[in-house]
């Protein structure tokens, strides 16, 4: 089955995206996040037709928590966060807690090196 | 838990038999830990490569919208969004890795030539086209990173389940079963105890019953003894 990439947040994050031909996509004002964030988000998880969605690190921070752990753990569909370019923040712990140790400290400690 | 099972043979022997099981589930399941670690090793790897492109490709686009956005206009920009007719999707297919289904993402009609994109060659400039172009290989990263941050999540899933299998083995139910087996052999090894001093005791008890009726025995042979050699007197009185 073919499914399609979603980007949600702020119109000027969504534009570039557009852009390159995402239809699927969520408008929430940057002034609006901390209200219809988690609802824009939790549409586009349950909508069975994407397969990948595309988010801002920094809007990471305006989800509650019950949805940013849906975020951080969700396989089907995917959550890719740019911005920062550490990758999925919860990963990190995920990865620190099935492995036992930081695999991403030392890559952190090269780069600053 | 110990004190639940029935000190019998039959039950040692059935702990036994799960002891066995248990040990060697626990080796096989800390070898597939073990793989499981080193295959999300090099997916790690991967990613931090694909982490590392899909930033520098973000910054890109993001330095090429902008661009767009002064030289343009934001309206020209959204409106060149708005008029995108081919749009990009993606197909799943699934791969095994150590008993872990992890995706491969297929794209198409990411990347789109000047004609393709349907916003018209006349009404727009080449910063846009340059964005666009930008925002589609970006579009390509992103796609990439969802394949290994899929593939990283289940592989840490997965590391995850048996980690605690293994711990739930190593730490819970080998302990049990190793402590059932000791009660079990204790108290059968008490029982054994109580019934070789039970024997001993019923031995001692016989040999004293056969002394004293060879006491009694003897007792009497002698008193009849007694009396053969020293006929009883009135017996003698009255012959005369």
């Amino acid at each position: 089955m073919s499914q399609e990439i979603a980007v949600v947040g702020s119109s000027e994050f969504t534009t570039g995206f557009r852009l390159a031909g995402v239809r699927r996509f969520e408008n929430v004002p940057d002034d609006q996040k901390g209200e219809d964030l988690d609802d824009a988000v939790t549409t586009v998880l349950n909508d069975d037709g994407v397969g990948i969605v595309v988010m801002h690190d920094d809007d990471l921070e305006h989800l509650s928590r019950n949805v940013r752990q849906n975020v951080e753990t969700s396989v089907e569909p995917v959550v890719v966060t740019i911005g920062s370019g550490t990758g999925g923040g919860g990963l990190r712990d995920q990865i620190k807690r099935a492995i036992g140790i930081d695999l991403m400290e030392e890559d952190e400690d090269d780069n600053e090196n | 838990m110990a004190k639940d099972v029935k000190p019998t043979r039959k039950n040692l022997m059935a702990i036994e038999d799960r002891i066995e099981l248990s040990e060697r589930g626990h080796g096989t399941l800390e070898k597939k830990r073990d793989g499981l670690i080193m295959e999300f090793m090099d997916i790690l790897d991967k990613a931090q490569d694909v982490r590392g492109e899909l930033s520098e490709d973000y910054d890109e686009a993001q330095k090429k919208i902008n661009m767009a956005r002064a030289m343009e206009g934001d309206v020209a920009v959204r409106g060149a969004a708005a008029a995108l007719q081919e749009h990009p999707e993606i197909t799943t297919e699934s791969k095994n890795i150590m008993g872990v289904v992890v995706p491969q993402i297929e794209s198409s009609r990411v990347s789109k030539d000047l004609g393709q994109r349907g916003y018209g060659i006349m009404g727009t400039s080449a910063r846009i086209d340059e964005a666009a172009e930008a925002y589609e290989d970006l579009l390509e990263s992103i796609i990439l990173a969802a394949e290994v941050e899929t593939a990283m999540k289940k592989m840490l899933r997965e590391i995850e389940t048996t980690k605690r299998r293994v711990n739930a083995l190593e730490f819970k139910l080998l302990p049990e079963l190793y402590e059932g087996q000791e009660y079990i052999e204790q108290s059968l090894e008490e029982q054994e105890r109580e019934e070789t001093f039970r024997l001993k005791k019923i031995k001692e008890k016989k040999e004293q019953e056969e002394k004293e009726e060879a006491e009694a025995e003897e007792a009497e042979e002698a008193e009849d003894l007694e009396g053969g050699q020293a006929p009883p007197v009135g017996s003698a009185a009255g012959g005369n």
